[in-house]
């Protein structure tokens, strides 16, 4: 179990900005597409949102660096 | 605790503490009115935009201001001033904390270990969790410095890894945290829009107007030591709607006076600031109103 937990802890200080821009970005920016009638390009809106996570990744900040 | 041998007696410090204690006593059911209410408020906010009761954008507005209320009753849980030390009532102090701090989505643990860390080394650049912003040199610096959110603890918390009491606060705090990750990245799926503008977007304005009043102003510009790591400031803004900030001082010499208390305990206090030579003591009202309070 702690093998797990710190398997999975690793997981999400290495990850967690990539996750977050693939899951909370991307359904942020489909949910506006869809309200401005594109209902059809889901898949690139949750691409987007993975590419700002992965970019804030590599940059190690989501807008300035401190 | 510099000065304290120069003292006369009448200023001495066991003279000072009496008097802080005098102001120490009271339950604070304000703030506890403060924490829960917001919370609620912040809560019901859910239901009415879902349900199209209210604009999700009114929903916004109000939330943004729940959030600009969420920190200071943790705060006082965190110097465990609903409980005064009685072990029955420490759940009001845990209770309040955590229900209070939903809507900034941060972990209660999290937030008291690194606060004592704050007091016991205040404006020390290695060791103060809230240096970064204290020693900010803009305003737009204390913003920059907020992205960091609740991940820059995790710096801290390298510092503090051989403290086992930190550690354990923390550690428990860290799940906490991650609850909240959980939860926020679940209701974005189903309320994507919702999320965005009803938790996160108000809880960053809130930790931005939480670093600027009760972290930069304080502390800009000073020192190291205990009548010298705080200062008073003024702002235009009546003192209610900065929290009563400018006189965080008087918190950092006694942590144990409640909030509401605190005007009162500045005017008995200021013979004694004004006997240590604290700057801007002198300017301190007789009588402490709304605004402007204390001139820098």
């Amino acid at each position: 179990m702690d093998k797990f937990k710190e398997i999975l802890t690793n997981h999400i200080s290495n990850w967690n900005m990539v996750w977050f821009g693939l899951i909370f970005w991307g359904s942020v920016i489909n949910a506006i597409a869809i309200r401005y009638q594109y209902t059809d390009i889901t898949i690139y809106c949750y691409f987007i949102g993975l590419c700002l996570g992965l970019s804030a990744k590599i940059r190690g900040t989501w807008l300035w660096k401190i | 605790m510099e000065n304290l041998e120069k003292i006369s007696e009448e200023f001495s410090f066991d003279r000072e503490k009496e008097i802080a204690r005098s102001f120490s006593k009271r339950f604070q059911w304000e703030m506890i009115l403060i924490g829960v209410g917001q919370a609620t408020v912040w809560l019901s906010l859910w239901p009415l935009v879902i349900n199209g009761h209210i604009s999700l954008l009114f929903g916004s507005l109000i939330a943004t201001i729940c959030a600009c209320f969420a920190y200071l009753p943790s705060h006082e849980a965190q110097h465990g001033n609903y409980s005064r030390g009685n072990p029955k009532r420490r759940w009001i102090d845990s209770f309040v904390s955590h229900y209070t701090l939903i809507t900034l989505m941060f972990p209660h643990d999290v937030m008291r270990a690194t606060h004592m860390k704050h007091h016991a080394y205040t404006n020390n650049p290695e060791k103060d969790p809230d240096y970064d912003t204290a020693s900010a040199k803009s305003l737009w610096e204390v913003i920059v410095a907020t992205q960091a959110g609740i991940s820059k603890y995790q710096a801290i918390a390298k510092i503090y890894e051989n403290d086992k009491a930190f550690m354990k606060s923390f550690n428990k705090g860290l799940n906490i945290g991650m609850l909240y990750r959980v939860v926020l990245l679940t209701l974005v799926v189903l309320f994507p829009l919702e999320t965005l503008l009803l938790w996160w977007l108000p809880s960053k304005f809130g930790i931005i107007y939480l670093s600027i009043f009760f972290s930069w102003y304080p502390h800009y510009q000073t020192e190291s030591g205990r009548y010298k790591d705080t200062r008073f400031w003024s702002h235009w803004m009546p003192r209610y709607l900065n929290h009563s900030m400018q006189l965080h001082f008087i918190h950092h010499l006694h942590p144990g006076i409640g909030h509401y208390d605190e005007p009162k305990a500045i005017e008995a206090l200021k013979p004694f600031l004004i006997a240590r030579g604290v700057p801007g003591a002198e300017d301190i009202p007789d009588r402490v109103k709304h605004n402007p309070l204390i001139k820098a």
